[in-house]
């Protein structure tokens, strides 16, 4: 248990008018987990309980074999944390950030920190107050990264950022990649980043997880067919079908088990066979446990 | 205490530095100002009465509610120390802030009344009270603002404590044991005055020992 990254077992946390209930997510070593989720789905509350900011109401966390939230300050030695709502202390400047922190982390790599700050385009001796929104990200990243964590927990660092931003932020978190001990839970709805870099990922919707498998697994198990059935022709029972769409003789299945058995069962009609992206993946998820719920 | 709370209270001082030496020199020439006259005195004991609880407004404003408000608090949140230890360090820090302010302004004002002829030395205890009192007023405003979880209850914790001011300075004046010795030549540290000072420092105490014993332990810090 205690060699997980991250280990959440059956956790609940409730407010008035949201719930996360029964969330379960592990992350091994090495790991980079893309936490996929609409707005208001329980992204950051779930980040938020493997930090220990809050507390939850039932259920067990365990970050680097600490248990949360009452080892936290352990843990939080060996965490990075960035979250795009996260804001520096604003009358002090990013020198006085990185001392700061320097101060506090043994692990502090100064050289690293003062290659970010050129890569970044960033200047020391500005202050935090006047840093716009992607230089807050790229300075909150950079006080992360400099000090070496085992595990990054990123609260949708990209939210918000030009697409240049963006590209420089995930090129940093690539970097940060080659180091195989390291692990990263990455919080976006922007399912274009979260591909880019991951290699497991886990969908949550309405404070539920719906969903969580490697990247790859998701990429090949989801498929779009395309079915034109001639006059008379009935389809025939066909399991696994997550959405089906009939516009005349013209049937669109969408599949989350997709095999070759299952285009024989559908027979000779199939005109088309066409792969997801992760964003129709994760839309198609998300609406098919919706309605599997009721909701 | 381990160094990320060293390190958070030293950063209290950093930041507040401004606030800690406008609040400093502004209470020093409050107590130059009542050394002119009558009305300089009026005018100066005003002055320097809205510096000690201004300097006290603005840390618990600056220094609790806006670093939540600014989201910097998860910033601190996400260094390597529990609630427990940043409600701490938030305590210590901007205690240790405010006193810099405080004692600097406590001892102009009580060198003016023993090195000014025409003050009373009398008014002394006075003087002593009502510095414990805005000490204690300020613990009661950082109290309020480590627990309040909205800007309008801080403000409402704001309001009350300067109202406190007034009702101190006009329910402690006229105490028999207070008001008889104030234009005496020579202090009086009377029984009224002890039963006093230890209300303050009950009050002090309490005040200060609360936050260790609820929002330390609060389950949900953001």
């Amino acid at each position: 248990m205690n060699d997980k990254h991250i280990e959440m077992r059956g956790v609940r946390k409730v407010y008035r008018f949201f719930s996360l209930d029964d969330v379960s997510l592990e992350l091994e070593p090495g790991q980079i987990m893309g936490f996929v989720g609409p707005n208001g789905a329980g992204k950051s509350t779930t980040l938020r309980l493997a930090m220990g900011m809050i507390a939850p109401d039932a259920g067990e966390i365990r970050v680097l074999g600490h248990e949360i939230p009452r080892q936290q300050a352990v843990a939080k030695r060996d965490i990075g944390f960035v979250s795009a709502e996260m804001r520096l202390l604003p009358h002090a400047t990013l020198g006085w950030h990185m001392d700061f922190m320097r101060s506090i982390y043994p692990e502090w790599d100064g050289s690293y920190a003062a290659t970010l700050v050129k890569r970044f385009n960033l200047r020391t001796e500005q202050n935090a107050r006047s840093l716009s929104l992607g230089e807050h990200v790229k300075a909150t990243l950079l006080l992360a990264l400099a000090r070496r964590p085992r595990l990054l927990i990123l609260d949708e660092p990209t939210t918000g950022l030009d697409p240049v931003a963006r590209h420089e932020v995930i090129s940093e978190f690539m970097d940060v990649l080659r180091d195989d001990s390291r692990s990263i839970l990455f919080s976006s709805h922007n399912t274009v980043d979260v591909e880019r870099i991951s290699d497991t990922l886990t969908f949550i919707d309405r404070g539920r997880i719906v969903d969580c498998a490697n990247k790859e697994d998701f990429l090949e198990r989801w498929r779009r067919i395309q079915v034109q059935l001639p006059p008379g022709a009935v389809l025939p029972d066909v399991p696994n079908i997550v959405k089906r769409e009939t516009d005349g003789h013209f049937v669109t299945l969408t599949t989350n088990q997709f095999s070759e058995g299952l285009l024989k069962l559908i027979g000779p009609h199939v005109t088309h066979v066409q792969r997801m992206n992760l964003e129709e993946i994760f839309v198609t998820n998300v609406m098919y446990h919706r309605e599997a719920r009721g909701q | 205490m381990n160094v990320v709370t060293r390190k958070l209270i030293a950063k209290e001082l950093y930041i507040n530095r401004w606030f800690i030496a406008g609040g400093a020199l502004s209470g020093v020439a409050s107590i130059l100002i009542a050394a002119t006259g009558k009305m300089g005195f009026n005018i100066g004991a005003l002055t320097w009465l809205t510096t000690i609880i201004a300097t006290g407004v603005m840390l618990g404003l600056y220094g609790v509610m806006n670093e939540r408000k600014e989201h910097a608090l998860q910033f601190v949140l996400s260094l390597p120390l529990s609630i427990a230890e940043y409600v701490q360090a938030k305590m210590l820090g901007l205690i240790a802030c405010f006193l810099v302010m405080w004692l600097v302004s406590s001892a102009a004002a009580l060198v003016l009344v023993f090195a000014k002829d025409s003050i009373p030395d009398g008014i002394a205890p006075y003087t002593v009270l009502l510095c414990v009192f805005m000490l204690a007023n300020f613990v009661a405003v950082l109290c309020g603002a480590l627990h309040a979880r909205s800007e309008a209850i801080t403000s409402a914790v704001i309001v009350i404590t300067n109202m406190g001011v007034s009702i101190f300075m006009f329910t402690v004046g006229p105490l028999p044991g207070i008001q008889e010795h104030m234009w005496a030549a020579a202090p009086v540290w009377s029984s009224t005055f002890w039963i006093v000072l230890g209300c303050e420092l009950a009050a002090l105490v309490i005040f200060f020992t609360l936050p260790f014993l609820l929002a330390a332990r609060r389950r949900d810090f953001l």
